[in-house]
């Protein structure tokens, strides 16, 4: 059994995370480039290998037509539902994708599923190099206004990547756990989630009982599609049109031109969060334009972005019942909240400053980091109830949904419903699962439909009840009794979204052939790779004339210790490799200091005494 | 989401499925501590140990909520055998119904009516109350009256302010019909503490059936102004 971390798989960047032990405090795991933000960014070499993060991200700018950000836009969700994303996003859907979106990227297909797990698995890989150990369990966060497909979807990448995942958290949720652990304090409490692709509010009520800290969540709202990425669109809208009426230029939106120039504009609207003025140039052949943005004209512009925020707010202040002077504390996440108007629109709604001392970008991967903590190690000093954003229904007679479990029930949450024929000699029921809000089947999200196969009898004999369950995930089981036989029932499904089990199982197949090598694997090549140099350093150290100073028994100690070394480096067991390079540098410790010594000796020689 | 096998429900009766300890309908064994299924039967009031009345008073609630989601959420079995991780959901998921339902006044009588068969599941009757019937005839009108002065772009500010009497009229009519409910809820608290006959208790449970109606047809309309008011 591995290490178990915490995730933040976010849209624009994702971050792993840990408790440590000593200071029981949870810690974010930098990557190879000194920071904790893995951009979320995947791109596939012309050999098919995986570039993920970084160098990523950098493949944007020169091939985007292999190379993919954002795709947590895409996670549980189908074709129908993607085109006005396809209009703001350089995605390049496969014409095979139905209710799985494939994306094309190079000359391969992958799901998003499958991308997110690169992107996870990039992370493990993180991990282990810093605790040197396999990591093989995680929480992941998911935003709390996710529905059923895109969890499963998570969840489905979290397998993938060859984590157990342990629990998925919603963002505000952890981002809470993260903040009350750093703060200690109790009450009302905000959580204003503004990130890259998704905006989530949550009201959560923090108790203290006798047994410990809850966070209870009162209520979620949202909008799974409203992030800084809206806004780097909206500048990039404005950009284009400038570029086009001033050079007479019209962008490629596929082209790597584009991308550059998305990139500037995301480093302009950072500038603006602490600058009244900013500009961006840009160069066409012979041509150049440059783009002038003040802090009064960004606000402009994004205003409608922000004022959209505001809605979900609302909504979930009246499920909770309470009023926005109510809350006793309000906290920011998420990078988009560094920006001036959207602090300022929050801070004047709550009457209240927010808090943003936690670092936005790092603390929903540093609550993750606590509840994996919790959950792995059994210590129970917190504890968090979350809830279901959505309600559950069922389509009944004329497309109307009849509402099972109403949404901000906390979970788990159950609920029966009974199913009988309508018709003599019916063998088949039909049952259409879906969440939202909404009065009519059809504004409302399709989870699955299932059929319950029953013999041919006259019409409400049959009797079967079917069990709905959203588990601690948020994530629905069904099961089915047959209330006659009192036996369990089968059901037929058909999810409407998403990878089926089997696809996912033959997924975990394949993604051996591209699969990054395991961790013990690694560990082999690198002990290998340190073995052969210390082999080559006492090979060297045997040719130099100052090494008969030692004796023949020393001499034939280390002559074993090379053999025992190579032998085991023809085996798979890294630890006995690593265990034969310490037994060979303790063999050669005199010899070492031999010749360190009459090396020192020789230099020293070369000098005055006075001079050293 | 997923299919799952029903929870084929250990041997019912009074011992542990574990230990085979005798259980008598706790929610830990108390011999070797393992996680219990529910009792089939047991209804809402009596997971939190209560007797079925009608007055519970909220913090109280609350507390025994908090207390008993520490000990049964899944987060307390992610090691556990996988038949205490299914008890574990199930039993949470049950405690977060019992809670969500005994915790609003009017879903606890809905509940009980429910369980002692008044009230049929899913079904909601509404029913006019007699002495309201012409101020409900008035109320209706002056709505028509409003929807075809906006089609026609007539003066709806008069009309508006008709409606927002009537509306502030069926809210008071709202608040005593609750007041009475809340009466009848705790002569049925006192009737069973008196261990009253089954005559009698069935009588105030048609009354409170028959309240609930009432403010159901009352509750639609104030809702259904509202959403006029809306627009």
């Amino acid at each position: 059994m591995g290490r178990t971390v915490g995730i933040d798989l976010g849209t624009t960047y994702s971050l792993v995370a840990y408790m440590d032990p000593q200071t029981g405090k949870p810690v974010s795991i930098q990557g190879p480039y000194g920071s904790a933000l893995c951009p979320s960014v995947v791109s596939v070499d012309r050999d098919g290998k995986i570039l993920v993060g970084n160098p990523a991200r950098a493949r944007l700018l020169t091939n985007p037509d292999r190379t993919i950000y954002s795709v947590k836009r895409l996670m549980g969700r189908g074709v129908a539902d993607i085109q006005d994303e396809l209009t703001r996003f350089p995605f390049r859907i496969d014409e095979t994708s139905g209710n799985v979106i494939r994306v094309r990227l190079g000359d391969k297909l992958f799901t998003p599923p499958e991308i997110s797990a690169y992107i996870l698995r990039e992370l493990k890989s993180w991990a282990e190099l810093h605790f040197n150990e396999p990591v093989d369990r995680a929480v992941i966060t998911v935003p709390a206004y996710f529905n059923d497909a895109q969890r499963q979807a998570t969840k489905d990448a979290g397998r993938l990547a060859g984590l157990e995942v342990l629990r998925l958290v919603n963002e505000p949720t952890a981002a809470a756990l993260a903040y009350g652990l750093h703060k200690q304090k109790r009450g009302h409490v905000g959580v204003y989630d503004f990130g890259g692709g998704t905006f989530d509010i949550s009201i959560l009520k923090l108790i203290s009982t006798t047994e410990g800290d809850i966070y209870q969540v009162l209520s979620t709202n949202g909008d799974t599609h409203l992030g800084g990425d809206d806004i780097d669109n909206v500048m990039m809208d404005l950009a284009r049109q400038a570029i086009q009426s001033s050079l007479g230029v019209t962008l490629d939106p596929h082209g790597d031109q584009i991308q550059n120039l998305r990139k500037d504009l995301i480093r302009a609207k950072h500038e603006l969060s602490s600058s009244e003025k900013t500009s961006v140039q840009f160069v066409a052949i012979e041509k150049t334009a440059i783009l002038e943005f003040t802090r009064a004209d960004f606000d402009e512009l994004i205003d409608p972005i922000v004022a959209r925020t505001m809605a979900p707010v609302k909504l979930a202040l009246i499920d909770a019942k309470l009023g926005a002077k109510e809350m006793d504390e309000v906290v920011l996440v998420g990078g988009s909240t560094r920006i001036p108007l959207v602090r300022k629109t929050v801070g004047d709604y709550f009457e209240r400053a927010p808090h943003c001392e936690l670092n936005p970008d790092e603390v929903v991967a540093l609550g993750a980091a606590v509840q994996a903590d919790i959950l792995q190690s059994g210590v129970k000093t917190m504890l968090l109830l979350d809830v279901t954003p959505l309600s559950l229904g069922i389509e009944t007679m004329g497309g109307v949904v009849a509402k099972i479990i109403p949404r901000n029930s906390t979970i788990p949450a159950s609920a029966q419903e009974m199913f009988t024929t309508g018709v003599e000699n019916q063998t088949g029921i039909d049952v259409h699962v879906l969440q939202g809000e909404r009065e009519l089947a059809k504004d409302c999200r399709s989870l699955a439909r299932f059929q319950l196969k029953v013999p041919p009898g006259p019409a409400g004999l049959a009797r079967i009840e079917l069990r709905f369950l959203i588990d601690a995930n948020g994530i629905l089981q069904v099961a089915a009794k047959d209330l006659r036989s009192g036996g369990e029932h089968s059901i037929e499904v058909q999810p409407s979204y998403g990878l089926s089990d089997t696809e996912v199982e033959h997924m975990l197949e394949e993604s051996i052939e591209f699969a990054e090598q395991d961790f013990a694997e690694r560990q082999l090549i690198e002990a290998r790779t340190e073995a052969e140099a210390i082999l080559t350093a006492t090979e060297k150290a045997f040719r130099d004339p100052r090494s008969s100073e030692i004796s023949a028994a020393e001499r034939r100690s280390i002559e074993n210790s090379v053999a025992a070394l190579r032998s085991s480096m023809a085996g798979t067991d890294y630890k006995l490799v690593r265990q034969r390079i310490d037994d060979l540098n303790q063999a050669t410790t005199n010899l070492a200091e031999i010749l360190m010594n009459s090396a020192l000796q020789t230099a020293l020689e070369g000098k005055r005494l006075d001079d050293v | 989401m997923s299919v799952t096998k029903t929870q084929s429900k250990p041997a019912t009766g009074t011992n542990c499925w574990s230990c085979q300890a005798p259980v008598a309908g706790a929610h830990f064994c108390t011999s070797c501590g393992k996680i219990q299924p529910l009792p089939p039967g047991t209804d809402y009031f009596g997971f939190f140990g209560w007797p079925q009345k009608l007055t519970i008073d909220p913090a109280l609630l609350e507390e025994q909520f908090h207390k008993l989601s520490w000990k049964l959420h899944p987060d307390n079995f992610v090691r556990a055998s996988e038949e205490e991780r299914n008890l574990s959901l199930d039993r949470s998921s049950q405690l977060n119904d019992a809670y969500r339902t005994l915790r609003d006044p009017i879903a606890r009588i809905e509940y009980l009516l429910l369980r002692l068969g008044l009230r049929k599941e899913g079904t909601t009757k509404q029913q006019a109350p007699p002495e309201l019937l012409e101020e409900v005839f008035e109320l209706n009108e002056s709505l028509d009256e409003l929807r075809e002065a906006r089609a026609e772009d007539g003066d709806v500010e008069a009309l508006r302010g008709r409606l927002i009497e009537a509306q502030n009229n069926f809210k008071e009519k709202l608040s005593e019909v609750d007041a009475e409910l809340a009466g009848v809820a705790r002569e049925w608290d006192a009737a069973l503490d008196a261990s009253a006959s089954d005559a009698s208790r069935n009588a105030l449970l048609t009354r409170m059936n028959e309240i609930l109606n009432r403010r159901s047809y009352i509750r639609n309309l104030v809702a259904s102004v509202q959403k006029e008011m809306e627009l």
